[in-house]
């Protein structure tokens, strides 16, 4: 070897170690300041604020509707072929998600399934905002084709047909309607776009369409008395703020890692997840175009700019006849904007309790974490619309490492009452 | 003053809502061509993001002069991030003495936002670009 040589691998072995003990090293994390300190508090789960009421929904907090709602979650008869519930993509192990790019129910649902923990909170549902109430959401599957793939007259029928249900129905919204008569309520009617469905619902009076969409509001109803109770629990991190904001000096010790601790630090500060993450759900169930590479094979997805024309022509939305909002202040729906930067944009989801709900994304295009860092590193163009977050984060594969370190502190058992977990 | 003070409590004891008022009164913004001043009051205090609210804009003539037949219109984004105020805000009551009632405003991020504030009284329109660091 000659002395050239000789100096190219020992300048080539310096360079190594260097970027092995930047990317590697020990670093400790700088203490936090006030301001952070602040930051932290808005994060944490204590500082969730009380349930809101939903007064589109008269029984939202009863309990007996939460008890009824609960049979109908994890009921498979609400479905075409006997065999999908709600709980079929929305599973309590996984955190009422499903594990799967997108649901599988009849067949394969067009986006992936959101987690329902915490969702109350949300003045919107779906990846896409094109509902904007629990119920209303509730009702949706029930008729998407790929889903349960039922019809609304076959569900209300059932539920006036089955005498437990029936019981429960009129204990809370009075004597269910005689649905006796096929000649005028149908085997199967609904708007709908299968012919035989939809021709059945338009031979059937206003008034009797009327009286099958309130049994059937009805119904959406209960179940989203029981999801209100799907609610997430303190985690790792919330105990760390917590101690972290006592005055018992050295509390937070030990509940973190150091790798961990940076994670957060990053997460708050440098990669600016804190912009559309905030608050304790670590969601400001807002809708953003992050650059998410459309799904093999699927056109882009155009997300919230349809999903707002379809919230606004929902007939059981905040201002429709079926909500029980008399005053119908609705101000999310009243006052909302539409604009081209909702164009590819998708609702953010919340990081708490990631693990066990892989893949991510609006149809399961990233397959873990490290992925969606991976995203937001790079930064890449809209396919369609603008990326929101188009400026690169430009962070190490250790610090992104960190990052990983720090969400998976939010994963936590549910802060919900185990019987309501299983299967009624 | 006395009377806006008035007005101020008077929508404070309407609006039952457990928000408090946040006051911008110390500041005041003249419009592009010098026919407005134009200041606002937060319903919401702290003003937080994700939280549906109200504002009360006064708008004065340059003089001073409380302007009682306007229109007020909001629109507003984050120039960092490209987009708008997730929310369409409308002019929903006029308060009289130079104040107008705004429903629909929220913020959905932390940051510097850019409220473009129109007034149109009597022929005479004119716009405010008012800074905000949330």
């Amino acid at each position: 070897m000659t002395s050239t040589m000789k100096k190219l691998v020992a300048a080539i072995g310096v360079a190594v170690l260097a970027t092995a003990w930047w990317q590697l090293g020990p670093r400790t994390p700088a203490p936090w300041t006030e301001l952070d300190l602040m930051v932290l508090q808005r994060l944490s789960l204590d500082s969730l604020p009380a349930l809101p009421p939903d007064p589109t929904n008269a029984v939202a907090d009863d309990p007996r509707a939460a008890k009824f709602g609960h049979h109908l979650f994890f009921d498979t008869r609400l479905s075409a072929n006997g065999a999908v519930s709600c709980a079929t993509c929305h599973q309590p192990e996984r955190r009422f998600s499903d594990g799967l790019s997108k649901g599988h129910g009849i067949g394969i649902s067009a986006r992936n399934s959101r987690s329902i923990v915490g969702s109350a909170y949300s003045p919107w549902f779906y990846w896409d905002g094109r509902r904007d109430s629990q119920w209303a959401q509730a009702l949706s599957p029930l008729e998407d084709p790929a889903e349960h793939g039922g019809n609304r007259m076959q569900y209300v029928r059932f539920i006036a047909t089955d005498p437990d249900y029936k019981n429960q129905y009129e204990a809370l919204f009075g004597a269910m309607p005689d649905f006796s008569d096929f000649s005028r309520f149908p085997a199967a009617a609904a708007p709908l776009k299968d012919p035989l469905v939809s021709s059945a619902w338009r031979s059937m009076t206003d008034e009797d369409q009327r009286i099958v969409n309130q049994v059937y509001a009805n119904i959406g109803k209960s179940i989203a008395a029981y999801e209100r109770l799907i609610m997430p629990g303190p985690s790792r991190f919330d105990v760390y703020v917590r101690a972290l904001l006592s005055d018992n000096e050295g509390a937070s010790n030990d509940i973190l890692t150091d790798e961990e601790i940076l994670g957060l630090q990053l997460f708050i500060d440098e990669a600016r997840c804190t912009e559309c993450h905030n608050g304790p759900l670590f969601t400001n169930n807002e809708f953003h175009n992050t650059g998410v590479l459309s799904f093999p094979g699927d056109l882009p997805d155009r997300g919230r700019i349809d999903g707002l024309k379809k919230v606004l022509a929902d007939p059981f939305n905040c201002l429709g006849e079926f909500s029980d909002d008399s005053d119908k202040r609705c101000l999310e729906l009243t006052y909302v904007r539409s604009g081209i930067e909702l164009i590819g944009a998708m609702r953010t989801p919340s990081l708490r309790n990631l693990g066990g709900s892989a893949p991510y994304s609006h149809k399961g295009q990233n397959e873990s974490i490290a992925d969606l860092l991976d995203l937001y590193n790079l930064a890449p163009l809209a396919m369609i619309g603008h990326n929101e977050a188009e400026q690169k984060l430009n962070l190490s594969r250790r610090e992104l490492k960190q990052i990983e370190a720090f969400l998976k502190t939010l994963d936590a058992p549910l802060a919900t009452a185990e019987e309501w977990l299983r299967a009624p | 003053m006395l009377s806006r003070i008035t007005t101020t409590v008077l929508l404070l004891t309407l609006l039952s809502a457990p928000m408090a008022q946040e006051t911008n009164r110390s500041q005041s913004w003249l419009t592009q061509s010098g026919y407005y001043r134009v200041s606002y009051t937060s319903m919401l205090k702290p003003l937080v993001i994700n939280r549906i609210h109200e504002w009360v804009f006064h708008i004065e003539e340059a003089d001073g002069a409380p302007v009682d037949n306007a229109t007020v219109s909001v629109t507003g984004g984050m120039p960092k991030h490209n987009h708008g105020l997730p929310t369409d805000p409308r002019m929903t009551k006029v308060l009289g003495n130079g104040d107008y009632l705004l429903a629909g405003m929220r913020f959905h991020m932390n940051g510097y936002w850019e409220l473009t504030v129109t007034v149109d009284a009597g022929g005479r329109r004119d716009t405010v670009i008012i800074p905000l660091t949330i």
